[in-house]
């Protein structure tokens, strides 16, 4: 018997993991020095609240959760008989898994027949959310957590994320993404397009100028790199830019008919204090990344 | 006395007359502009340009005529701005191939040097347009050409050669429908004409009247007085500029002779240009001891104006600085990016983009060669990408690009500030592969359109279009598409003949005197009404034009 537990930073919601057979683990963020815990200090994510406080100005960061806190998600399942395995957001972008090592080590020196299994999405947002879900069906199918570590071996790097962003200020913040350069200052409708690498991080592949040509592109990448993506899910996310993301689904409902499953959803806060209001991104099944 | 011919301190004076009677007319030329706004710059282009040649020429301690022509030419196409000033410094540059091995020249060596300048001057353009400077100037020296006889003196030739000047000036509406429309002559032609009529005064011994350096109009850089120290040697001299209103207590007016005083002037300076205006007397001359002069000048009335300028300083600033600078120590980027713009907001935006150098300009104001030369120092790369953003300053980049030899420079021919924001924008040296780069920038233009509002000071009629003056133009692709009385109606006008409904992205960049408050309205009304296009505000804080709209 194993539990699954999932993080925030993938796009995780309550809702979410309770319907899939997940754990929550709360990914922070702060403002002005306060620590906020999605989830566990709020109820629901008023994404269009903390888009605009962002569009105001304000920049978030983000912040590793400790050692404690990690021990109290993991003690219950150990102190159950259960093991775990944790399928979390990409580990080249944080250094909150130093912390979960530690924590994780004490607790099988305390619980010694108990296993813990964690699986690298390589990934942030909906790319990290796909592969889980996807890890949530297998279970239910009966995979053992051996199986599926060993199906994610080759499995996470099927599921491509591309997307593209409004406002550089938090990506050049954050350090987070790879290939921004000082020449995307000032974007004025000037996209850059970014994907997640199989090592995990987020690198910037090259600008679009406006919406649609932007649009298109993302589109291009679905068309291009796309395989059985009908028989995947399609995740959209968006940090407040709905219409964005509305025309994309029509873009794709043109091109494949009504035969994907899509799935539009909120980018996480934290996640999208990387990135920035306006920011949407798509992840499907692909040939690679 | 009849000059029989023309050697190297008589057309260094000539040149001084032709720049003198430039700068007293260029308003005039400015004025001649195709669309009825303020941002017409061809007298002074043409003026500054035929000034650095006239410096140059006049620090050329020779009196042959190769030496000095060569000199003029050197520094009128550094000193180039704007495509007049181009073509211009193209023309002389003619001249003085027709001069080399001339130590002076008689009338019919002159003919075949002027003529040189016609093929000069059509070689700098890649689509010769007739009913320009290029006409007035062909036209002239053909017609010249052809009534020189064995007997002929200079004067007859410039007589000759201004009257047909003229002449083919007014038949440029003829030659070109966007002058006939707008009811003007072209404007470089006009310029021309004054330069040549200026030239010739000096030679006819006629005043041509010239006002104080600091007149109106045209802005003269700051000298960088850091390059004369205290061990630098004083090596040409003081350019001095004078009016002395002779006083009946210390000479006999009537009597007195300018043609003496000219003389002693001559004997302690050179590039000596006199003139005697009723009472007063005009000097322009260059000499070690301007104390001695003004002394000298003291002693027949008092001085109105002086202007006393250290040509070492300006030498080392304008031209050797160029040509002698030291190679720079540090290693040079592979990559940089020069783009024109004027505007705060503009120009930030550009450095924002990653400009490496933004060079001060645009409509109003058009670079010199030499400055983008001095830019290309500044960015010291092995290619430098060179966005001119207007029309009016392709051919002045080109002429710096052709001119310097430390780099590998490439214009891309960017017309427009929109132009320039879309190359810019998408920008991408990461292949390292300069054909690459510079294709991708200029494939990132095509499609974008940039259109402008101005107000009209005069009434005009155009593209079938009447403005009155005081209405705001919406000017796109070189026409005239709406007249209204406001801003916001020219903008709303605009934007719906040039399809804005259409356009992905729009940017409104907001000049110094549209409010602010007006601006984000517009940008906010604009937004509601096309609703699929993204509306974005740019404080751009440029003159002339109350908005430019960049669409994509």
């Amino acid at each position: 018997m194993y539990t699954l537990f999932a993080d925030t930073d993938c796009d995780m919601t309550p809702k979410l993991a309770k319907e899939h057979g997940f754990k929550l683990i709360s990914m922070p963020y702060s403002i002005d020095g306060k620590t906020i815990y999605p989830y566990e200090d709020f109820e629901e994510f008023k994404s269009k609240e903390f888009y605009d406080m962002l569009r105001g100005g304000v920049t978030p960061t983000t912040s590793a959760i400790g050692i404690d806190k990690y021990k109290a998600y993991f003690e219950p399942e150990f102190a159950a008989g259960n093991d775990i395995l944790y399928v979390h957001f990409s580990k080249a972008m944080s250094m909150t898994f130093g912390n979960m090592d530690a924590a994780v080590k004490d607790l099988l020196e305390k619980y010694p027949d108990r296993k813990f299994y964690a699986i690298d999405t390589r990934c942030i947002s909906i790319g990290g959310l796909n592969i889980a879900l996807e890890i949530g069906d297998m279970r239910n199918e009966g995979k053992t957590a051996e199986q599926i570590v060993e199906w994610a071996k080759t499995g996470i790097y099927k599921f491509a994320t591309y997307y593209f962003a409004d406002d550089l200020k938090f990506f050049k913040r954050s350090g987070r993404v790879g290939g921004i350069t000082a020449t995307m200052g000032t974007l004025l409708g000037v996209r850059p397009i970014i994907y997640m690498n199989a090592d995990g991080k987020m690198v910037s592949i090259g600008k679009e100028r406006g919406r649609v040509k932007a649009l298109e592109r993302l589109l291009a990448y679905v068309d291009e790199l796309g395989e059985d993506i009908d028989k995947h899910r399609v995740f959209i996310a968006h940090a407040d830019s709905g219409d964005f993301a509305e025309e994309f689904i029509s873009m794709l409902t043109a091109k494949y008919g009504d035969k994907l499953d899509i799935h539009c959803l909120l980018l996480n806060p934290t996640a999208g204090s990387h990135c920035g209001p306006n920011s949407m991104g798509v992840c499907f099944h692909a040939k690679h990344r | 006395m009849e000059t029989e011919r023309l050697n190297g301190n008589l057309f260094a004076n000539m040149m001084r007359g032709g720049s003198l009677n430039i700068r007293q007319n260029r308003s005039i030329v400015n004025d001649l502009n195709v669309f009825p706004i303020p941002d017409g710059d061809t007298g002074d282009n043409m003026y500054m340009t035929v000034e650095a040649g006239c410096n140059a020429a006049c620090l050329e301690h020779s009196d042959s005529l190769e030496s000095v022509s060569a000199s003029a030419a050197h520094g009128m196409l550094l000193g180039a701005r704007g495509n007049s000033g181009v073509i211009l410094s193209r023309i002389f540059a003619g001249i003085a191939e027709g001069f080399k091995g001339c130590p002076n020249a008689d009338v019919k060596s002159l003919g075949a040097a002027f003529e040189r300048g016609v093929s000069h001057a059509y070689g700098a353009v890649s689509v010769p347009i007739e009913g320009t400077i290029l006409t007035v100037y062909k036209d002239a020296v053909r017609y010249a050409n052809s009534l020189v006889t064995e007997d002929s003196t200079l004067h007859q030739y410039f007589n000759n050669f201004t009257l047909e000047l003229r002449r083919s000036l007014e038949r440029t509406p003829e030659l070109l429908a966007v002058l006939k429309e707008a009811g003007v002559v072209d404007s470089g032609g006009a310029g021309f004409v004054y330069i040549i009529e200026g030239m010739k005064n000096v030679l006819d011994g006629v005043d041509t009247p010239f006002e104080e350096h600091t007149a109106s109009g045209t802005s003269h850089k700051t000298v960088d007085t850091s390059s004369f120290n205290e061990n630098s040697v004083m090596t040409f001299g003081y350019c001095t500029e004078f009016l002395l209103q002779l006083q009946s207590s210390k000479v006999d007016i009537d009597s007195f002779d300018i043609a003496d005083f000219s003389n002693y002037l001559n004997s302690i300076g050179d590039s000596v240009v006199v003139f005697l205006d009723g009472s007063i007397v005009k000097v322009h001359v260059h000499t070690m001891t301007p104390g001695v002069v003004l002394g000298f000048g003291q002693a027949y009335g008092e001085y109105l104006t002086v202007k006393i300028e250290n040509m070492t300083l300006q030498h080392n600033d304008v031209t050797i600085q160029n040509r002698f600078s030291p190679p720079k120590i540090e290693r040079k980027r592979a990559f940089g990016i020069v783009a024109v713009a004027c505007g705060a907001g503009i120009k930030q935006t550009f450095t924002d983009l990653g400009a490496s150098y933004v060079v001060e300009g645009g409509q109003c104001m058009n670079p010199s060669a030499e400055d983008f030369i001095r830019a290309f120092d500044e960015v010291n790369a092995e290619t430098i990408f060179v966005l001119p953003n207007n029309g009016n300053i392709l051919l002045t980049a080109r002429q710096a690009a052709e001119l310097y030899d430390k780099s590998d420079i490439r214009v891309i021919p960017s017309r427009t500030i929109g132009d320039g924001y879309a190359a810019l924008s998408m920008y991408d040296d990461a292949s390292g592969d300069a054909d690459q780069i510079e294709a991708l920038a200029i494939g990132s233009m095509e499609g974008v359109v940039t259109g402008e509002i101005s107000r009209a000071i005069r009434d005009s009629s155009s593209n079938g279009l009447h403005v009155s003056a005081g209405e705001y133009i919406g000017i796109a692709r070189g026409k005239i598409h709406c007249a209204k009385p406001d801003r916001t109606s020219a903008v709303a006008d605009l934007c719906q003949l040039l399809d804005a409904g259409s356009r992905d992205v729009m940017i409104l960049v907001r000049g110094s005197d549209a409010p602010v408050e007006e601006a984000e309205q517009l940008c906010a009304d604009l937004g509601a009404q096309y609703k699929r296009t993204e509306v974005i505000l740019l404080d751009g804080g440029q003159a002339v034009y109350d908005y430019i709209i960049i669409f994509e």
